[in-house]
């Protein structure tokens, strides 16, 4: 249920295959016309480069310089900080309660993380190697419920887990964040599976290997790359929600999340920034982080030349 | 049983009948049953959490579902009235409703353009600035909502923002405007905000689409005569409409359902009633008035909007593959 489901259709653009530049200019142009045209073209590309540059990095950049400015909130910030300090992140870390933050939303993601790649690694099996009765109703219906609003499941949710006494408790919090990225998660793993050649599980089974131990040997292994990059989003997903946190984490502040730990830093009538900045660099290091390895995780060959003997 | 060569039990299309049957049956048996074994687990933490809920929030959205109602347990059932009070508000026609669609229309429009355009100025650099450019956008693609949010509405702070100090270091304003107050200004952040969060997916994807275009096609355009403009649109275009269908219907989806965005701005939260959305119109009437039927029953309506958006995605997404 995270913002990044990627269509089932990406191919992360593989960095290797790069098809060189675009078709050259018609010969029967004079040379230097050519290379003044193409001069006035690579300009053009370069100042597009700079701007898409200047708008997508702005907000990291404005992010990290105020968290590291020591005088943040005062007004009349220039681009770079005034006094380079650590004083916010400092501040953030004790008195803000970050530390304690960060404990909490490291518990429910990785808890969240291994309890999902579980049930899913389990069911994308089945719906990617067996044929069954109410297999694409099933799949189907996975597909359909990722694209239910959080806003819809959270009153429904936020009585359950009252119900089951688990409002301001982790554990609550967890049960709920394993529901939502499993569906994500199915549905990605189920690529992976099936992207494992099958004469490679016979070939298990002519060795006289059991379905477990073909599962353990053969699988597994193969399907690693597709589980780490299935981690990763389902972690991204506990780390960053917000709805969930604030709905049932609402009154227990030593239970929240970095998402919900955030708002403290907002007062009546002037907000921290320089905390803000500095807490939200902390939130979002990690996910970059992740985000990288990830990206690199999903475009690496699967079992490219598994089969060829 | 270990010690006996197992016969292979069947991996893809595990019921096929299979000569010399006997002791085969009792692992057919097994087989058969292993994928329901395999989906159990799942299936139960989904039904619990994800479809009962969902059935629940219609069943609320029937009531007249308040504080007392959560305690007690006890129904109190009024039929569609939660629907007719909705339909009937100037809130959802005045307000809401241009707020949620005509702001995923705008959003979905600039995010699926300036997509595009970076997809194809990646496609025509070099190995290097590709690289460049692509790990620039995946930062602002990885990150979070919240965090992101927080940033912009700093960027945008009436008094100490850089964007206001910036237009009145240039002599463009006098006074310190306040850009959360007015619905339009708060919308524009808002699609700021979101346009800058999405567009990388779209990039990415439509580069990758970009990159499987069949080279000859474009230079036999190219040998016709066919400008860049043309050859963009008659052979890039058509090529990758699967691609471009699925981009923006899920952009859509995911535009309709903005929330944390709206949300953690000054004044979005419901304290500016100009500012609400479908999903924060739910959530505020719910958990801030404790209408939790009423608030339930705009979730339903904007689960439907949903729905209808997600038939269309299926239906793309079937014929280009089998499920």
């Amino acid at each position: 249920m995270s913002t990044f489901t990627p269509a089932p259709t990406t191919t992360p653009a593989a960095s290797g295959a790069v098809p060189p530049e675009s078709p050259e200019a018609p010969r029967a142009i004079p040379a230097s016309r050519r290379s003044a045209r193409k001069t006035r073209s690579a300009a053009g590309k370069a100042v597009l480069v700079v701007l898409l540059l200047a708008f997508t990095l702005f907000p990291a950049f404005w992010m990290l310089s105020s968290a590291f400015d020591a005088k943040a909130g005062a007004g009349g910030q220039t681009l770079l900080p005034r006094e380079w300090s650590l004083e916010n992140f400092q501040y953030v870390l004790t008195d803000g309660g970050f530390d304690v933050y960060l404990r909490n939303s490291a518990i429910v993601a990785v808890v969240t993380v291994l309890a999902s790649a579980v049930l899913a690694l389990l069911a994308s099996v089945a719906v990617a190697r067996f044929r069954f009765r109410f297999r694409t109703s099933m799949l189907l219906m996975i597909l359909v419920v990722q694209m239910v609003p959080l806003e819809a499941l959270v009153i429904p949710l936020f009585v359950q887990v009252r119900d089951l006494q688990l409002l301001n408790t982790l554990l609550g919090l967890m049960v709920v964040y394993v529901a939502l990225s499993l569906p994500f998660g199915i549905w990605m793993l189920r690529g992976f599976v099936a992207a494992v050649p099958v004469e490679l599980e016979e070939a298990a089974y002519l060795d006289g290997a059991s379905w477990g131990r073909m599962f353990r040997s053969v699988l597994l292994p193969l399907v690693m790359p597709g589980l780490v990059a299935t981690s990763v989003f389902s972690f991204i997903t506990a780390w960053n929600e917000f709805i969930f946190a604030m709905t049932l984490l609402g009154g227990a502040s030593e239970n929240y999340t970095v998402a919900i730990g955030l708002k403290q830093f907002f007062g009546e009538h002037t907000n921290e920034w320089g905390y803000i900045m500095a807490a939200s660099t902390i939130i979002t290091v990690p996910v970059m982080i992740f985000f990288v390895i990830v990206q690199r995780r999903l475009s690496s060959g699967l079992v490219a030349g598994a089969v060829k003997g | 049983m270990s010690t006996t060569i197992q016969a292979p039990t069947p991996a893809p299309g595990g019921t096929t009948p299979r000569p010399g049957a006997g002791p085969v049956h009792r692992n057919r048996l097994i087989a058969s049953s292993r994928p329901w074994l395999l989906l159990a687990p799942a299936l139960a933490v989904l039904a619990v959490l994800l479809l009962w809920p969902l059935v629940r929030v219609f069943l609320f959205s029937l009531q007249d579902y308040g504080l007392r109602q959560i305690v007690s347990g006890e129904p109190n059932w009024i039929g569609l009235a939660n629907y007719g009070e909705i339909l009937a508000d100037p809130t959802l026609w005045g307000v809401v409703l241009p707020n949620t669609v005509g702001f995923a229309v705008l959003a979905v429009t600039f995010t699926v353009a300036l997509g595009t355009g970076v997809a194809v100025l990646m496609a025509s650099l070099g190995g290097f600035w590709r690289t460049v450019v692509g790990s620039a956008i995946m930062i602002a693609w990885a990150m979070p909502a919240v965090t992101g949010t927080y940033v912009w509405v700093w960027i945008f702070d009436a008094d100490r923002g850089i964007f206001n100090q910036t237009l009145q270091a240039l002599g463009l304003q006098d006074e310190p405007v306040n850009w959360f107050t007015n619905r339009y200004s708060f919308y524009a952040i808002v699609l700021l905000n979101v346009v800058h969060h999405g567009f990388p997916f779209v990039a990415i994807t439509i580069l990758a689409g970009l990159l499987g275009v069949p080279k000859e096609m474009l230079e036999a355009a190219e040998m016709d005569g066919a400008g860049p403009w043309r050859r963009f649109f008659q052979v890039i275009v058509p090529n990758l409409r699967q691609v471009f269908s699925v981009v923006i219907i899920l952009s859509t989806i995911w535009d309709f359902k903005v929330f944390a965005q709206v949300y953690l701005m000054p004044g979005g939260n419901g304290t500016n009633r100009e500012a609400l959305n479908l999903g924060v119109w739910s959530y505020v009437e719910s958990f801030g008035q404790n209408r939790y039927g009423f608030g339930s029953a705009i979730a339903v309506l904007l689960t439907v909007l949903l729905l209808i958006i997600t038939v269309i995605y299926v239906r793309t997404m079937l014929k280009e593959d089998e499920l």
